[in-house]
């Protein structure tokens, strides 16, 4: 067991787990964050996405350890009133169906405009094909980020 | 069929108000948010199974049917909503407990599946409000001294209209609980609607994107522990020997319990168990399917292709089999037809969350089968049925896995080994391997033809395991399943010989429901056949189909789709287009593909799908279903095939199991025909029904290869749409 601090959030967080514990696991059971979802194991599906340090990543791989020090985002930490661009582009599409992988397509979203603030179709394709949504919403997903993209624009705000 | 308020529906309400810990949804203003609430106020009063109203003016609406992303709980409690006159932006929804109130009506049983939570609980549901707000009406009308006629009920108030007075319905809803239910209570008609047949926000959407959604996952309650399983790689083998001890001592581990076909390491956190399972040593006993492999079971479907002993379930008028089709045409067309086995593999792993003490068990989870769930935990458990409680979560898609309740079962018999509440969460690999899978399918299609190549006899052999036996046992025979035969048993194809032969197979891995269930693989194999036709006449697609269709609907479908997809248009150059039509789930649809072909990469340009549901209660939300549909059929067309190899299933997660994926998705176009509310039909499955075949159509219609056996991977072909 070894102590872990980092900021969860924006609030500064410590953990006393094994090291080699997954972020996703540390989140779910040891701080009730259930919001990033178990989805393979493997990083393949994208439903534990988060962000660390502003990069998505896939927190079921990721063991806590690496978080030291660093800066963690969740669904949970995305916005306190679904005022991100993302969010509310997500509302205005009506993109989830089942919603299981949607935090995780949503915090992959985040990340990619944060970094591209006008993806096209392509740039969509790269950044998204990592996370699976086995309901078929692709197509809203990729209209919502096109949508929150020209809300960032109109607002002149940031992802 | 008009269904009827009965005295049993009220009373059964008492048992939905009894309380328990229900997972609930208001709707405010702002969308709607998730909570969960310990029990049901007990003030809440009942007007019906489906209605409550508090005296403090809070409607809540009951959903029975789970919700799995095709928005049921949106709907459904919309058509109760819009007979009520509720005030949508305030009502509370509930998902119901099991009672026979909840059944589905035309087979009496609860479940959520086969695509008729709308078809089979429409009318109820007109009924139900409708009823509740003529009692609402009449203990307002008593109240005041006049004639129920005068009033009308409108945004959760009951209004005098001559005089205008009104009543909230929470002041009266304590005398209207006291009226006798009408029986043949008023529906609105269509055109008085102000809720249905517009597109709604999902009365769960905030919470799936803000992350306070509660999936079976998430589902906590206090002095729960977790199991993790390792089941027999064999389907059908069992635990030989384990030995616990070596884990015993590890980390908040618990113990080691058996399970039917495996064991369950229990431990304070779901990680614990799932590290500790890793060092379990356990020895399987493979049984009779260790030998079981994709070659041989090939290798028992050709037999059974090419055997005899068929089932006839279908002849219309001659009723001419294959072989007789031969003497009699001198023309004639035959082709086989095979589909693959496939994985449910929804996001959310099978899991399951149970409280089994002395005398009770309690059981949260994500079901589609809740009374199935009831009655084989009262049956394992022997406890009456009334002291088993099924509460279910959010359901992290369904696909018919959820019906089955094998990880509900472990669930409890874990629970009770320890004394506790305990989560069962099965690994992904767990999940994929120990599937019920889509059966594979093996298809020959015969065909005596006219002088101008179009069929005037047609004869199906069709070989499949069972669909239906797990989840809905009544329905199979020893060499029947009706489930295997959808598509086939009525078709709008004007063809005046019909025959359909039946072969049931047995085979050693386990078969169920999954996502347009017999209709895939029949309607991949008849509109493939009908393509081929067409292009033997030298006719085009849609004008050769036209020709064999009478019925208007399906003729509708099929123009509009002409229309919206620019099919008389030529397409750019390398471009090809493919169409399919069929009727499934009671609803029509139609797709039309257009791709190019590089050397094996398969580049979709555009898809269009137009369907006749009859109408379409939330048109946003049966958009999404079908735009879903088509790229869940863009995964069955080229990718996913689950395999079997000793006796166990090869696939083990999703990078050798593969789904559609973003940069496998073309635009899609969705078109809704509305034609009458008197035929609704189903949209969670029928999406990947006819995109399929159109998919192969338009692959012949672009390289002049036809594809006959699936995925199209196994030729190597890839989907490109986004290179």
């Amino acid at each position: 067991m070894t102590k872990v601090s980092f900021k969860l959030n924006g609030k500064q967080t410590t953990v006393e787990v094994d090291p080699d514990k997954p972020l996703l696991w540390v989140l779910r059971e040891d701080l009730g964050l259930t919001g990033a979802k178990y989805g393979c194991g493997m990083a393949i599906c994208g439903c534990c996405t988060v962000h660390l340090d502003g990069e998505a990543i896939r927190s079921c791989v990721t063991p806590i350890s690496r978080a030291a020090g660093k800066k963690v985002t969740t669904i949970e930490g995305l916005s306190s009133d679904l005022s991100h661009p993302v969010q509310r582009a997500w509302m205005e599409i009506q993109v989830p169906q089942c919603g299981y992988c949607q935090p995780g397509q949503i915090m992959s979203a985040a990340c990619l405009l944060a970094q591209n603030p006008r993806p096209n179709d392509a740039d969509i394709a790269d950044a998204m094909s990592g996370n699976l949504c086995r309901c078929g919403t692709y197509q809203r997903v990729r209209n919502a980020i096109h949508h929150a993209a020209e809300m960032m624009k109109k607002e002149s705000v940031k992802a | 069929m008009k269904a009827r308020v009965t005295r049993r529906v009220f009373l059964s309400s008492s048992l939905a108000a009894g309380g328990g810990l229900l997972l609930g949804y208001s709707i405010s203003t702002h969308g709607a948010s998730g909570f969960l609430r310990t029990t049901s106020p007990q003030s809440d009063i009942p007007l019906n199974a489906w209605i409550r109203i508090s005296p403090n003016d809070e409607v809540t609406l009951i959903s029975s049917q789970s919700e799995m992303g095709q928005g049921i709980m949106t709907t459904l409690p919309a058509v109760l909503a819009e007979e009520l006159g509720a005030d949508w932006n305030r009502v509370k929804i509930e998902f119901s407990t099991v009672a026979p109130a909840y059944r589905n009506p035309r087979i009496n049983w609860q479940f959520t599946g086969n695509s008729e939570s709308t078809t089979g609980f429409f009318e109820l549901m007109r009924t139900m409000g409708a009823s509740a707000r003529e009692m609402l009406i009449a203990a307002a009308a008593q109240r005041w001294g006049v004639r129920p006629e005068e009033c009308s009920a409108e945004n959760g108030r009951i209004i005098h209209r001559t005089t205008n007075r009104s009543l909230k319905f929470g002041d009266v809803a304590e005398a209207a609980a006291k009226i006798t239910p009408p029986q043949n209570p008023r529906l609105k008609s269509p055109n008085e609607w102000r809720l249905l047949g517009r597109s709604l926000p999902r009365v769960e959407l905030e919470s799936k994107i803000n992350g306070t959604a509660v999936f079976g996952l998430d589902f906590t309650v206090p002095g729960m522990v977790y199991a993790a399983v390792l089941q027999s790689p064999v389907h059908g083998g069992k635990v030989s020997s384990f030995d616990k001890g070596p884990v015993m001592n590890r980390s908040g581990v618990i113990d080691v319990v058996p399970v039917p076909n495996g064991v369950a390491v229990v431990a304070n956190q779901y990680w614990q168990a799932r590290q500790a399972l890793k060092a379990l040593k356990v020895v399987f006993e493979g049984g009779e399917n260790s030998n079981v492999s994709s070659e041989s079971l090939a290798k028992q479907y050709r037999a059974a292709l090419d055997g005899n002993s068929w089932k006839t379930v279908k002849t219309e008028g001659d009723g001419l089999s294959a072989e007789q089709l031969i003497d009699k045409f001198g023309e004639t067309y035959s082709q086989e037809y095979e589909s693959q086995f496939l994985a449910h593999a929804t996001m959310e792993p099978m899991n399951c969350t149970a409280h089994v003490a002395d005398d009770s068990c309690t059981v949260w989870g994500p079901l589609q089968g809740p009374e199935l769930a009831k009655l084989t935990l009262s049956g394992m458990l022997k406890l009456p049925p009334e002291k088993v409680t099924i509460n279910r979560t959010l359901l992290g898609g369904g696909f018919g896995r959820r019906l089955l309740v094998d990880f509900v079962i472990q669930a409890a018999l874990v629970s009770k080994a320890v004394g506790k509440p305990v989560k069962v969460v099965w690994s992904r690999e767990e999940d994929m391997q120990h599937d019920v899978y889509r059966p594979a399918t093996l298809n020959r299609v015969s065909a005596g033809l006219d002088k101008s190549g179009k069929p005037v006899a047609i004869a199906h052999k069709v070989v499949s395991p069972s669909i239906l036996q797990f989840v809905y046992a009544p329905a199979v025979t020893e060499d029947n399943d009706p489930s295997c035969l959808e598509g086939l048993m009525e078709t709008h194809y004007e063809i005046p010989s019909q025959r359909v032969d039946f072969k049931l197979l047995k085979v050693g891995v386990p078969t169920s429901v999954l996502r347009t269930t017999g209709y895939g693989p029949n309607i991949f194999a008849v509109e493939s056949f009908i393509d081929e036709l067409a292009a033997r006449a030298k006719q085009d697609p849609y004008d050769f189909r036209r020709s064999l269709l009478k019925d208007g609907r399906s003729l509708k479908v099929l123009e509009t789709l002409a229309e919206k997809s620019g099919w008389k248009k030529r397409p750019a150059k390398g471009v090809a287009r493919g169409m399919a039509y069929t009727e499934a789930f009671r609803t029509h649809i139609a797709h039309a593909v257009e791709l190019s072909v590089n050397g094996n990469l398969v580049k979709v340009h555009r898809v269009t799908c137009v369907i006749d549901c009859g109408v379409a209660l939330d048109p946003d939300i049966t958009r999404n279903s079908i735009e879903g549909g088509t790229v869940w059929g863009l995964g069955v067309a080229f990718k996913s095939n689950i395999t079997f190899q000793n006796g166990h299933t090869v696939e083990s997660n999703f990078h050798d199991y593969h789904i559609a994926q973003m940069d496998d998705t073309p635009p899609i176009e969705v078109q809704i025909v509305n034609s009458s509310t008197k035929g609704l039909g189903g949209t969670g499955e029928v999406g990947p029904v006819t995109l399929v075949p159109a998919v192969a159509n338009a692959i012949f219609a672009a390289t002049g290869r036809r594809y006959r056996s699936l995925p199209l991977s196994r030729h190597g072909l890839t989907l490109a749409t986004n290179l």
